[in-house]
């Protein structure tokens, strides 16, 4: 089999990958010793199956790779697969793993004396552009988003925005800073993602590697 | 004003418009004999040509099933009728078109082929070309399973001639969901919510659209999809409504005949797939190549005009170019100039393209590089360049 047959799966970088490691370890598959090795620079990894490689990347791109078919499978939350709402990817597993929710939240103090029913224009930060636009047009506001990478909290405080849209988890990060969460957009888990000519074109490779993930989510 | 771009930078005399691109050599000379190739073949299964305009008007273009692509659409308005016009997004609603109006009286089944180039105003995630070339065909007035499979079968063989590796072919039903939903007693809204799930194959989603129950379990197991032979067992396992059930005999017919006529081409079924099949009324297909990013054709039913069945198949150039084995080298012989005519015309006879020298040159073989050639003269025999 040429090398370049492998399947190909994309892990996010960070939190959530500690929650998949023994999710692939139930389905079978070793990563080679680099891929824990925190300062590699390797960015593709062998498994002990070798129809199966590894590459890890930001949980953004996650989606990305994979609806291109860069990577045939991913793990990638709910939000960023709604993020994108690419048509080429296909989300068969809900792992049940990287639990959060993505949220609405504004200054406590703007809570008291804010009637959302009036509202027909909205200043937001974000990393979700693309759900904030979407959710807030459904209920006939036009959302105005700043499209920040990190440290959303800081914008209401800094006079940036009043409101942003943004993970939440524990909820102590908001409360830190002064913000209260005012409606849930979403519940987040990560889900095994596929892409869709991959698992046209290799029904029997691709939808093995489901059903093991399926038969690993079972055994936890 | 509009010359210069948003940031005050003057764009260079080369930028196009986003989602169009200049096709050169010698890419646009193996398009173009691919173009011919497919033709050709449609041409051998008694489809005949048509050529319909690039332009017409808009509320022809989008009659009937043309809808679906009212959002992909082109418009401008015609400043002698003061009419809107379209640019059309597809060929295949001209063909329909023309069938139900010109060729009216012609006997059916009408068996009809095109080639050219379609613009769309968005381009996809997979192919962000806002203009592609389209090579298809259309079987206009039959309802018969024979026509389904003849249509299915002609759109494997045409691709499987250009010698494409790794073909597959996807079949579905983009009714066979919302049938199902309406025999399971499904309200609207939950089937929507259902049929979106089922297109991403999202297990979760559809979880929170129906919950548990009978009908739940039913259209989870059209989640998964596969080799054909797979997934009708699943289905021989259920109970489906009668509706649905028939749907799927019409697929398993279709299935059955590919096998039959193309015994090595791989068959999946996928009874989730809708999107991008907005205009289809019935069985359809999506043909891909492993490795190929994005779909090299689709086909399927549809209704054409006034009501009457059709089925048909349209070829992206764009994504076949891609699925296609490397071409030859080109063969491009140079004459220096001097060389009477009656040579340059032998050659070409031969097959040869002639490039001649326009003016005497001191180092000839030099000249043939500079200039592309893969030959030369040496001794009257064309040579080939190192």
């Amino acid at each position: 089999m040429a090398a370049n047959d492998a399947l190909v799966i994309a892990l996010p970088k960070g939190r959530i990958l500690k929650e998949v490691m023994p999710l692939l370890h139930r389905a079978g598959i070793e990563p080679e010793a680099a891929f824990n090795a925190d300062d590699a620079r390797q960015l593709r990894f062998r498994t002990n199956d070798p129809r199966i490689d590894l590459v890890r990347v930001r949980s953004f791109d996650v989606a990305t790779f994979v609806a291109f078919g860069a990577a045939h499978l991913g793990v990638a939350g709910n939000d960023v697969i709604m993020e994108f709402d690419y048509a080429e990817l296909y989300a068969p597993l809900d792992l049940g793993i990287g639990r959060c929710r993505l949220s609405v939240a504004e200054p406590r103090e703007l809570v008291a004396n804010d009637d959302p029913s009036r509202w027909s224009h909205v200043r937001v930060a974000t990393k979700y552009p693309g759900i904030t636009k979407r959710h807030f047009a459904r209920r006939g506001v036009q959302a105005e988003c700043i499209k920040l990478n990190g440290a959303m909290e800081l914008a209401p405080a800094l006079g940036l925005c009043r409101r942003i849209v943004d993970l939440v988890s524990t909820g102590s990060t908001l409360k830190a800073n002064g913000l209260v969460e005012v409606e849930t957009i979403l519940e987040v888990t990560s889900r095994l993602v596929v892409n869709r000519a991959a698992l046209k074109t290799r029904p029997a490779d691709v939808g093995g590697l489901i059903d093991r993930f399926r038969g690993a989510l079972d055994a936890a | 004003m509009n010359e210069v771009s948003d940031n005050g930078v003057d764009p260079s005399a080369g930028l196009l418009p986003a989602g169009l691109r200049d096709v050169l050599p010698p890419r646009a000379e193996v398009e173009a004999q691919v173009t011919e190739r497919l033709m050709a073949v449609f041409a051998g299964h008694g489809y005949r040509r048509i050529k319909p305009p690039l332009v017409e008007y808009e509320d022809t273009l989008l009659a009937g099933s043309g809808q679906a692509l009212a959002g992909q659409m082109f418009r401008f308005m015609d400043t002698a009728s003061h009419r809107m016009l379209g640019v059309r997004p597809d060929i295949t609603l001209q063909a329909a078109r023309i069938a139900a109006t010109r060729l009216a009286h012609d006997p059916r089944p009408l068996r009809l082929c095109y080639a050219g180039q379609v613009l769309r105003t968005r381009g996809s995630q997979l192919r962000p070309e806002r203009q592609f070339a389209q090579a298809g065909f259309e079987l206009i007035g039959s309802a018969a399973p024979a026509a389904d499979q003849e249509v299915a079968i002609l759109a494997a063989e045409a691709v499987l001639a250009l010698g494409v590796a790794g073909l597959s072919m996807d079949v579905t039903n983009p009714l066979l969901v919302p049938a199902l939903c309406e025999g399971l007693g499904l309200d609207a809204a939950v089937a929507k919510a259902a049929r979106l799930a089922l297109d991403h194959k999202d297990a979760a989603a559809l979880h929170d659209a129906v919950g548990p129950g009978k009908a739940a379990d039913t259209l989870a197991a059209l989640i998964d999809i596969g080799p054909a032979a797979q997934v009708f067992a699943r289905l021989a396992k259920l109970d489906l409504p009668r509706a649905a059930a028939a749907m799927v005999a019409q697929l398993r017919a279709l299935c059955d005949g590919l096998k039959l006529a193309l015994p090595d081409l791989p068959v999946t079924l996928d009874l989730g797939e809708f999107r991008g099949l907005e205009y289809h009324s019935g069985v359809s297909f999506t043909l891909f190549a492993r490795g190929v990013r994005g779909e090299l054709g689709r086909g399927g039913r549809y209704m054409a005009g006034a009501n009457e069945p059709a089925t048909g198949c349209t070829l992206y150039l764009d994504s076949l170019m891609r699925a296609l084995p490397a071409s030859p080298p080109e063969r491009r012989l140079f004459l220096p100039f001097g060389t009477p005519h009656v040579e340059a015309r032998r050659w070409r006879s031969e097959g040869w393209s002639v490039v001649r020298g326009l003016e005497p040159v001191a180092d000839a073989t030099a000249e043939a590089k500079r200039l592309g050639c893969s030959h030369q003269l040496a001794g009257n025999q064309p040579r080939a360049l190192a």
